[in-house]
């Protein structure tokens, strides 16, 4: 019972991650029809700026939390007046292909090798926000700083599914998404709402960074990694639905956690993404996205 | 290339016509061969250059830049019809280049297989392999194939370098060459790569069939709004698995030539790095566009060993580049030259006064 009750803990502090990059896809793809494959690379640059700014430039930790999250949204927004801007406001962007995926694909690779030059190829960890020793909560222990990112996920993800639900503002940023002249002709500036959404969502990124990366560590290269099991909750919530998409994502967490504990360490992955695979291809209405085939 | 609305509705048609399939693909129509002399003279043109590149350099370069050049190159040319063409969101490719590459190494170090039946027999694999995951994930509605091939390299890199009989982390070694014997390393390589090179001419050569073809009419219109191109008669589903197979089956091709010009096959070339730099070569050259490409992979192999400077910032210069290039010209590096010559053209030579006008403006 222990055993099963521990590997429930570190599966959702896991699935945790997939879950608040799920829901920071989601609520992006929802205004604008375009995957944020950078949303890993945020969490990276929060999490290896804010060990930077600490450990080699002795900045106090509140100080290099803010100054990190204030350098993470500055990129987002110059990326879009730079980028987006002239990409889909101006007109100079041929959508479908391109615009789903590639701009945020460049964006992706240009932070791994901007992080590369900045920070080097070192493993480093942000000291955490809650120290102690693990907590013991009936049958199971949980390390504090998996908390935290467990409670991240599930307030970010109610908050942004009320946001969408029960403000006028959030049903005005999903009219963009559904019908962008419509949204124009009734008033919402739409390019107003994919710039503030893309920084919110990339300074939610970071901070989730900020908190991760004292439990497992964080390289230039653990944004894509970590991102690719987000785009796969985000789109198992059919890229619409943010709060699904936490569900989803502990709920990957978990199979992970179960599979890698009682079938296979070694081949635990390996189950997962084949699982992953077999549901999207064989029942592909999970997904929800025939309107947007 | 302008095409009248009547010559399009009768090229698509005549991709139906009741005679060999096969025969029409390799020959074309007596008519249209007679028109389309493009890809039998870019094929020649790619056979002849590549391979007096490849015995100029007489072994320079052949450990690092010249494998894994050709073997992009014929991947992404595959990818030229794919993704660029038919945009298939499938980003499978990196798989096959792993069935094409281990498959390679497995029959040759574990069942002594020679080179041509090896070539034979892998490349009889890659195909009856992604007819059957063709069929299965082709069914898959728009972004959900692109999840699902995007989950394919990670379970399959995954398990690859967790398996014992796929060598593990290490992956297979002592691959033989193409042609010739690993003794006589600088012979070995030339000659491997004049293979590949013919490879790389005989791929060049079908894609161009593909998309100059009824076929690839085809698959433009499915590209541009499926509902149409099913109305004009076009089988979706049978295409979408043909393009799946095509790209595939090429992809395979580059494996086999990877692994035997590296002498080896590790997980890596499964890996999503890989799969990244394919896209790159694809999209910043022009991503419908052979010749652009095959010039993209050599270009970004180069690039990647030509200094520690480069090497170490390839990725940020390659997405830099990418998304400029994508900014201005979605279709890439060759349709911007080609407008910016279009314009020049267009300011230097005027239209003369009384010419008749061109065919789309009196459609339009």
């Amino acid at each position: 019972m222990s055993k099963f009750m521990n590997l429930i803990a570190a599966g959702l502090a896991s699935g945790a991650t997939y879950g608040v990059f799920g829901a920071c896809l989601t609520i992006w793809f929802r205004v604008c029809n375009v995957l944020n494959l950078a949303v890993g690379d945020f969490a990276m640059l929060g999490g290896l700026g804010t060990a930077v700014l600490i450990q080699v430039h002795g900045v106090p930790l509140g100080w290099a939390i803010v100054l990190d999250l204030f350098g993470v949204g500055l990129l987002a927004y110059i990326f879009d007046r730079l980028v987006l801007h002239f990409a889909f406001d101006r007109g100079r962007s041929e959508h479908g292909i391109v615009s789903v995926f590639f701009y945020t694909f460049g964006l992706s690779l240009a932070i791994e090798g901007g992080a590369l030059l900045l920070f080097g190829s070192d493993l480093r960890a942000a000291p955490t926000l809650w120290s102690g020793q693990a907590l013991h909560i009936l049958d199971f222990n949980i390390e504090r700083p998996a908390v935290l990112v467990i409670a991240l996920a599930i307030v970010s993800g109610t908050a942004l599914w009320l946001y969408l639900r029960f403000t006028v503002s959030g049903r005005a940023a999903s009219a963009c998404g559904e019908s962008l002249i419509g949204a124009r002709i009734a008033g919402i500036d739409s390019a107003k709402f994919r710039r503030w959404i893309f920084i919110m969502t990339a300074v939610l990124a970071a901070l989730f960074g900020v908190l991760e990366s004292p439990i497992i560590g964080f390289t230039v290269q653990t944004g894509p990694t970590i991102s690719l099991l987000g785009v796969v909750a985000a789109g198992f919530a059919g890229f619409r639905r943010p709060g699904k998409a936490v569900v989803v994502g502990l709920l990957i967490g978990l199979a992970e956690a179960l599979i890698q504990g009682y079938v296979s360490i070694s081949n635990g992955d390996v189950i997962l993404y084949g699982a992953l695979f077999s549901v999207i291809i064989f029942r592909p209405s999970v997904l929800g996205l025939s309107a947007l085939a | 290339m302008t095409i009248a609305p009547e010559e399009a509705l009768s090229l698509v048609d005549s991709a139906e016509a009741p005679h060999s399939r096969l025969h029409r693909f390799v020959y074309g129509s007596a008519a249209a061969s007679r028109r389309d002399p493009v890809p039998v003279a870019t094929a020649l043109f790619i056979a002849v250059a590549g391979t007096a590149l490849v015995v100029g350099l007489n072994g320079q370069y052949f450990g690092t830049v010249v494998g894994f050049a050709l073997a992009y190159s014929i991947v992404a040319i595959g990818m030229v019809v794919q993704l660029g063409y038919a945009k298939q969101l499938a980003f499978s490719q990196t798989v096959f280049m792993g069935v094409g590459a281990y498959g390679t190494g497995i029959l040759e170090t574990k069942y002594n297989f020679d080179t041509a039946e090896t070539v034979v027999c892998v490349l009889l694999i890659g195909f009856v392999s992604s007819l059957v995951i063709g069929s299965i994930v082709t069914r898959a509605p728009g972004l959900a194939l692109a999840l699902a091939t995007l989950l394919l390299p990670l379970f399959v890199s995954t398990y690859l370098g967790n398996s014992n009989y796929f060598g593990s982390f290490t992956g297979i070694l002592n691959i033989n060459p193409l042609w010739g014997t690993i003794s006589n390393y600088n012979n070995a390589m030339t000659q491997t790569s004049v293979i590949a090179v013919l490879f790389l001419a005989i791929v060049t050569f079908a894609a161009l069939r593909v998309m100059r073809s009824g076929v690839g009419l085809q698959l433009m219109a499915m590209s541009e709004d499926e509902r149409l191109a099913a109305g004009l008669g076009t089988s979706l589903r049978q295409r979408r698995l043909e393009v799946f197979v095509f790209g595939s089956v090429v992809a395979t091709l580059g494996g086999i030539v990877l692994a035997s010009a590296q002498g080896d096959a590790t997980y890596f070339l499964v890996a999503e790095s890989a799969q990244i730099t394919l896209l790159i070569i694809l999209f910043v050259p022009g991503r419908k566009n052979v010749l652009a490409v095959i010039g993209g992979a050599i270009l970004v192999e180069y690039l990647s060993t030509s200094s520690d400077f480069m090497s170490t910032n390839l990725a940020t210069f390659e997405a830099i580049v990418l998304v400029v290039i994508l900014l201005i010209e979605p279709n890439g590096f060759v349709a911007l030259v080609a407008r910016i010559y279009r314009f020049g053209y267009s300011k230097l030579r005027p239209p003369k006064s009384g010419a008749p006008a061109p065919y789309e403006e009196v459609t339009e």
